[in-house]
């Protein structure tokens, strides 16, 4: 199994105090807690560490320090993105490209995301999230993540996209299988098959354009040339990468927090108003990304020596519960002062869709409460969760009173 | 020393010191200002950092680039003298400077 792990040796420049075995992919100390369960870290590991596990890389779990990371590219570059490192990493528009080249589609993107862009989508999400919802109203029970979480975004996706209607089954069962998908082969089959129906509604919007994203996009220039297919393919499968497991995890991990919360429940039912900060919170409890970075530049930075080749990964999740920044960072606490957290990570990558997820997730929260305002966990079930780059929950079964 | 006055969205005004150099978004991060988020740390990528630089001191600033301008343009709470503080150097000039944080960045 130590094979597995490819226990890589711990280069020259690591001094021995700062080595400390985490294997992000399925450490034991990660419980079905993820996030609380990663703050045993804080407590236990050095302050910035380096795991010889998984080829061996930086980990860094302070506010402060991934702060400063994210947004230092000339040092720490996006341009790859695997741990452990691989050969011909893949690229992804914007995501792996450092400033200034991924200026020119994030400025084209950016208006699409913007506060404006995304209240006027308000209404349409609206109405799924109330369908998905009186699908399961019911019956008293349904599994959260599946029933609610993961088909939620993929509509609000289709809708961006303006992919038409009788493609929507179609979508919504490769989107299911994609993020069900376990081995690279499968992975990689159904992503080709993802990009395959999205460069069919590429081509459709060239001949019949459309008030929608896709056709706003085949008209971006890039440095005063029009995009090209393969660019608008690799922008394309980032955002639906980037915008439905993300959300989908998010806000399962923060409905599992809230079945267990009565109190909670109360007073969301009672007071629709304070959604938004259970929304915050929620997004600041259950970070669900770790990015990694290359070291590109040899540096020295917060006392450690940094070399070119190395990998860091800041964990996301833990910059959230830093409890230098945020006063009993472990507690689900919708009264705390609102601070900046990193679940979005920061610097020229943060999230493009941050003012998309967080309005998801309160107007799913508002029809909710509305419907369903007591429920709780399914008893004596666990919950397991995927951990590594992305941290994903499989299930979440929760019951309420018919 | 710059003093610089932050009207907060609840209505508190806040006299914090900014150092020339920094910029006016780090110096309100600095001292916890509400309202300024600031979510991308100052590599212009969110516009949440936005605020109304009072007159005259919003008259007296360079004016805005492309790519501030663009961020602007689709934001919320937007006014003429609407600027991203990440984008403003403090200097001597702004001393005394009253700054409106909007009601909200999104």
């Amino acid at each position: 199994m130590a094979d597995d792990l490819m226990h890589a040796p711990v280069p020259g420049h690591v001094p021995a105090d700062r080595v400390f075995a985490f294997n992000i992919y399925g450490d034991p100390r990660l419980t079905e807690d993820v996030q609380a369960s990663y703050q045993s870290l804080h407590r236990d590991a050095p302050e910035i560490f380096y795991s010889p596990l998984n080829g061996g890389h930086w980990m860094i779990t302070r506010y402060e320090h991934i702060f400063d990371i994210v947004k230092d590219y000339e040092h720490f570059s996006v341009r790859e993105m695997q741990i452990p490192r691989i050969e011909n990493p893949p690229v992804f528009i914007p995501l792996s490209l450092d400033p200034p080249t991924n200026l020119p589609y994030r400025q084209a993107l950016m208006p699409h995301f913007s506060p404006k862009a995304v209240s006027a989508m308000e209404p349409k999400l609206r109405a799924f999230a109330a369908d998905f919802i009186d699908e399961v109203l019911a019956r008293g029970e349904c599994d959260f993540v599946h029933d609610i979480a993961a088909r939620f975004p993929v509509s609000v996706f289709m809708e961006l996209m303006g992919m038409p209607l009788d493609r929507l089954r179609d979508f919504r069962a490769l989107a299911d299988d994609y993020f069900k998908a376990r081995t690279n082969e499968e992975i990689g089959a159904l992503g080709e098959r993802i990009i395959g129906l999205m460069t069919e509604l590429v081509e459709l919007r060239q001949k019949e354009p459309a008030d929608d994203l896709i056709s706003k996009m085949i008209e971006f220039q890039v440095d005063g040339r029009p995009i090209a297919l393969g660019e608008l393919q690799s922008m394309l499968f980032v955002m639906f990468l980037g915008g439905m497991d993300t959300v989908t995890n998010v806000a399962s991990y923060t409905y599992r927090h809230l079945a267990q919360d009565d109190a909670l429940q109360a007073r969301l039912a009672a007071d629709a108003s304070l959604i938004p900060r259970f929304v915050e919170e929620g997004i600041r409890s259950f970070g669900v990304i770790n990015t990694p970075r290359l070291v590109v530049k040899d540096c020295e930075r917060f006392g450690v020596q940094f070399r070119e080749g190395d990998m860091v990964l800041c964990v996301l999740p833990l910059g959230s519960r830093d409890d230098r920044r945020f006063e009993n960072s472990a507690e689900f606490d919708i009264d705390r002062q609102a601070l900046t957290h990193l679940t979005f990570s920061s610097g020229p990558h943060l999230c493009l869709g941050h003012n998309l997820a967080r309005m998801e997730i309160r107007i799913l929260t508002e029809e909710w409460i509305k419907r369903i305002p007591r429920f709780s966990l399914k008893p004596g079930l666990r919950h397991h969760s995927r951990v590594g780059t992305v941290i994903a929950i499989e299930s979440l079964p929760i019951q309420w009173p018919v | 020393m710059v003093w610089i006055e932050f009207v907060t969205p609840s209505g508190d005004v806040r006299r914090v010191e900014a150092s020339e150099g920094e910029s006016l978004m780090q110096a309100a991060v600095r001292h916890q200002v509400e309202g300024i988020e600031a979510a991308c740390g100052g590599s212009m990528s969110c516009g949440t950092c936005h605020a109304w630089i009072s007159e005259p001191w919003s008259a007296a600033l360079p004016q805005p680039e492309e790519g501030e301008r663009s961020i602007l343009d689709f934001g919320v709470h937007i006014r003429p003298q609407s600027r991203l503080t990440c984008q403003i150097q403090v200097s001597a000039a702004l001393d005394g400077a009253r700054i409106e944080v909007p009601p909200s960045q999104s």
